[in-house]
């Protein structure tokens, strides 16, 4: 019984907490079905989805597949990238290559901002001043974090799973693509989706990279809401952030189950 | 010392790539959103009458200015840029703009254009860009307020005193923004042109430039003078010693719409802005701006007063704003030139002009029937015939950015002293000691 | 232990083929440390991002780096991030995330959704955005003062004017949480029920149990977890920036904020990068301390 009544006000302390939490949206949610939005907390004199009906209009639908094509394309590139470099650095004993791959995850804050100009002038020079520039430009940024994560993952696989089925007769190709990947499954989602998100998010580089309008993601996209003179469309604004957020959202809960027991593999060993 | 021309080698590497490519023949375009007003109509009106294609692209006002470095620096920008007026000499003297005077020079509307908004865009004697429009700067004053405060309307401060001391008032009154100076880095432009160089102007005698951040005989910055200070201190008064305005709008994430607010709930008393509040402070797009009667109910404006000191000037005032100019590398430099024509087409310019209540920046717009109809804009122009302009050579953003900061220090409580010694070395590492000089 | 040394035959016999696999990778890999590189010695010059030194820039040597001590500017920007990455990721991202995980696993799964969806979206949310809903809720006529500060009689507070720092910090610790809540509770799934439960037996108090049972199974997520949102936080920008543009003053001005304002605002790209070098030296300097936290103790 006590301990019922324990859970009970743990429970209202928690709701409390997650009412404290989403109070900050209330600016969203009253903004976006505002049809006269200002930026101010205030309680709108009506509701309207016009907000939502705009922030569709126009370019909306090309700098959603744009956004998709940059975030599902950097992500894929950069995990499939990164397992076939993976596995080798987690089954090969090469000497200090964790010293290495924490030493790429520390050089990587150096802001992306900072390597800019460089990778600007380089894709100029290539030809890749467009989305797949991009792609490129966001795969080889995000390589630390996902080869030491992943790699922290295989480590998890037991290796006398491996052991049998080469005894069994399994090829390399086999092993990998029926027992590790598998059995990382979770952890390969957990890395996809965070270089999904980052991706989903960037702003500076499809903006400096795209020679189109035809070109920019959601990201770019949003600032349509800083419009003409300078004044900002706050209804379009909030509106346009919540469509959005909405994907990646979307995409976090398909793959939740994965990722709740994928987390259990990303610590380092040392 | 070793010197390296590392941009140019690139880019010389990127067109032998780029030569492979067949040319395009379309002329291309960029700008940025907020003068899409202006450029669209004028696009469509060059696409229509030459049958060109225009590849225009229009970005985000959010990073812009980064973009057209960047993609002018790589040869990679478009044919026509707009862009901010003072980047005009930055790049201009790095060779990625095109001189423009042959081709104006041959088109009939551009003997309207006032002289000193030429010069402004221009570097070394060659005009490099044609402005958009300008601007003049004066004090905004909330009438709720002052009746509040018991201070006499029209208000009309002949020095700093006098707005100190109405400004005095107002906080006792209890208004929160009782003199809302724009200060810090967050406001970038605004800082430098809205606060302290209006302040600055008339901060010491004109003579010598003594009340400038240039000398511009000498072609020096000055980096410690006594105008720089006197207008430093006015800043600690108004943020630390008099703690007349709370810091925060400057620093607001949309400050703007922050400023608007507070003017409409009656917590601004005098706003230091320009000649663009007269809509901005209801609606910048001037949709739903009220009559000019409700206007004036609510708010008035005074010019800024000098500091009242025997020999500064009575009124001070400086101007801004965007320029339109041909990027060095377009193939065609006649048709590039001939899109910059059609937007700033007499019939295209004044009904945006109009519309937007900018300030006209030809003679045959500022005085057509249309817009000397407008009373505020006759009088706000009348303040343009003494105005001057930044001091818009190579190394004037940095400068800028420099007294943004030093306005900042000010706010966190720094000395005069203190900020002053850090505006100068930082100058000093910037330019050399010898293109710094100092006035006693 | 000699045998785990040895390669496994299935991979000896396909060493080329791992070889080759690894190959896309380093070949990027390369190119990012070409870029670092091109990074690093730009902080060796008075390169600029506009006018003439964008185009004849030269060495400096090492000038920019005795800038960084000998003007304002950069050992206050430090302080301000030591603060603010200390109470936002490493109390409060952190802490904040491991007691959420730790109580979440026993709470129904409808306020669990609920409370994932809530840390969620304030992660996913842009920048830009997050940072109007946190002016919306901090400023005067905002949701704090309306709702609490003003109905209990006071005078509003102008939050962003007086507490700037610990506004962002709290702003940050509201968007930043998700990530460390996954995986703390993705770790505490791996802690097994047994150990616990001997734990118990043993007559351990709950706070024992967790002190001296569960964090040390978890250290390595603890060590990864602190690697990464330090990293993060050190060069975290857009949210501070819109919020508060690191002011008033310099009052919420981080190393990030400084780097950006002397890359972009004063435009030098030399001295930028100066400050980035030194950024990276110094979390490679805690990253260190991290490594040590991992070693398990004798």
């Amino acid at each position: 019984m006590e301990n019922e009544a324990h859970s009970r006000a743990m429970a209202l302390a928690l709701s409390f907490m997650a009412l404290i939490w989403i109070s900050p949206f209330a600016w969203l949610i009253l903004n976006a079905f505002d049809p006269a939005a200002t930026g101010r907390l205030a309680i709108p004199q009506g509701v309207t989805l016009g907000n939502f009906a705009q922030a569709m209009s126009g370019n909306a639908g090309r700098q959603f597949l744009n956004s998709v094509y940059i975030a599902a394309g950097t992500a894929t590139l950069t995990v499939i990238v990164g397992i076939a470099a993976a596995y080798p650095l987690s089954r090969l004993k090469i000497p200090g290559r964790n010293a290495f791959l924490w030493a790429l995850v520390v050089m990587r804050m150096l802001p992306s901002i900072g390597v800019l100009v460089p990778m600007y002038f380089v894709s100029q020079s290539m030809g890749l001043l467009n989305n797949y520039g991009v792609v490129l430009a966001l795969t080889i940024l995000n390589l630390p974090f996902t080869l030491l994560l992943l790699k922290n993952f295989f480590d998890t696989v037991p290796v006398e799973l491996e052991e049998a089925a080469y005894v069994e007769g399994a090829s390399l190709w086999h092993i990998v693509t029926r027992i590790v990947l598998p059995l990382s499954r979770a952890g390969i989602a957990v890395v996809w989706f965070f270089t999904f998100t980052g991706a989903w998010n960037e702003f500076l580089l499809p903006l400096i990279f795209s020679r189109t309008e035809q070109g920019f993601p959601m990201s770019v996209g949003l600032y349509a809401a800083f419009g003409q003179n300078g004044a900002i469309q706050y209804g379009f604004l909030a509106a346009y952030s919540i469509i959005y957020a909405a994907p990646a959202v979307g995409v976090y809960f398909l793959l939740r189950r994965n990722m709740n027991t994928g987390f259990a593999g990303v610590g380092v060993k040392g | 010392m070793l010197k390296r021309n590392l941009m140019a080698t690139v880019a010389a590497v990127a067109m032998a790539a780029a030569s492979v490519i067949p040319a395009h023949a379309e002329i291309t375009f960029m700008y940025a959103t907020w003068l899409s007003g202006l450029v669209e109509p004028g696009v469509a009106n060059f696409e229509k009458a030459t049958g060109e294609t225009v590849n225009a692209i229009k970005l985000p006002d959010q990073g812009y200015d980064q973009r057209v470095a960047l993609d002018l620096s790589a040869g990679t920008a478009a044919d026509v840029v707009l862009m901010d007026s003072f980047m005009v000499s930055e790049l201009a003297s790095a060779g990625y703009l095109h001189p423009l005077d042959e081709l104006a020079g041959k088109w009939d509307q551009y003997q309207y254009y006032l002289k000193g908004l030429i010069e402004v865009g221009s570097y070394d004697g060659k005009v490099y860009s044609l402005p958009t429009d300008t601007d003049v700067r004066m004090l905004w004053y909330n009438k709720a307020n002052f009746t509040k405060a018991g201070i006499a309307m029209p208000w009309e401060p002949k020095s700093w005193a006098d707005v100190l001391d109405a400004a005095q008032k107002l906080k006792d009154a209890g208004v929160e923004y009782a003199f809302q100076l724009p200060a810090g880095t967050k406001q970038g432009e605004a800082t430098t042109m809205q606060g302290f160089y209006m302040a600055l102007l008339g901060a010491d005698v004109p003579e010598g430039d003594r009340n400038r951040l240039r000398d511009r005989t000498s072609g020096k910055w000055i980096g410690d003078s006594p105008g720089i200070r006197k207008t430093l201190q006015l800043y600690h008064d108004v943020y630390v010693g008099k703690q007349l305005t709370a810091p925060d709008l400057n620093y607001a994430t949309d400050i703007g719409a922050s400023v608007r607010e507070a003017m409409a709930n009656n917590t601004i008393g005098i706003l230091a802005s320009g000649s663009w509040e007269d809509a901005c402070l209801w609606d910048c797009t001037g949709a739903n701006v009220p009559s000019r009667e409700e206007r004036d109910a609510l708010v008035g404006w005074t010019p800024w007063p000098g500091s009242g000191d025997p020999g500064t000037n009575a009124t001070t005032n400086i101007s801004g704003g965007w320029a339109v100019g041909v990027n060095e590398k377009a193939a065609d430099k006649d048709t590039a030139f001939k899109l910059v024509e059609a937007i700033f087409d007499k019939a295209n310019f004044e009904a945006w002009t109009i519309a937007n209540h900018r300030m006209g920046v030809r003679t045959d717009i500022s005085e057509s029937p249309e817009y000397t109809a407008d009373a505020y804009l006759a009088k706000a122009t009348a303040l343009a015939a003494t105005t001057t302009g930044r001091d818009t050579v190579p190394g004037y953003q940095t400068v800028s950015a420099l007294i943004q900061q030093a306005t900042a220090d000010i706010l966190d409580g720094g000395s005069v002293d203190d900020v002053v010694k850090e505006y100068h070395d930082a100058l000093v590492d910037e330019f050399g000691a010898d293109a710094v000089e100092v006035y006693q | 232990m000699a045998m785990k040394n040895q390669i496994n035959p299935w991979l000896a016999s396909n060493v080329w083929l791992l070889v080759l696999g690894m190959l896309p990778a380093f070949l990027l890999l390369a190119a990012l440390i070409y870029f670092t590189a091109w990074a690093f010695s730009f902080s060796f010059t008075d390169l600029e991002l506009v006018g003439r030194k964008s185009v004849n820039w030269s060495w400096v040597g090492f000038e920019n780096y005795v800038r960084l001590w000998t003007r304002k500017g950069f050992l206050d920007a430090l302080w301000t991030t030591v603060i603010f990455t200390f109470f936002s990721a490493i109390v409060g991202q952190s802490v904040l995330g491991f007691l959420l995980a730790g109580t979440l696993r026993t709470t129904k799964s409808n306020l669990r959704s609920f409370i994932e969806v809530a840390i969620m979206l304030g992660w996913l949310l842009p920048d830009i955005v997050a940072a109007f809903l946190w002016s919306a809720t901090t400023s005067q006529t905002g949701l704090i003062n309306n709702l609490i500060i003003t109905p209990l009689g006071f005078k509003p507070v102008n939050f962003i004017s007086e507490f700037a720092l610990p506004v962002v910090t709290i702003a940050n610790i509201w968007k930043g949480t998700a990530w460390s809540y996954l995986l703390f509770s993705a770790a505490l799934d791996s802690v097994s029920r047994e150990v616990v439960e001997a734990a118990k037996v043993d007559g351990a108090t709950p706070f024992q149990r967790i002190w001296l049972v569960i964090l040390p199974i978890i250290r390595p997520h603890i060590a990864t977890n602190m690697l990464f949102i330090t990293i993060w936080t050190f060069t975290y920008f857009p949210l501070i920036y819109a919020l508060t543009g690191g002011g008033p003053g310099r009052q919420s001005e981080t190393l990030a904020i400084f780097m950006y304002k002397q890359s972009f605002g004063t435009g030098k790209l030399g001295y930028g990068s100066a400050i980035s070098v030194a950024m990276l030296l110094i979390v490679g300097a805690l990253s260190l301390i991290y490594l040590r936290l991992l070693r398990e103790p004798k």
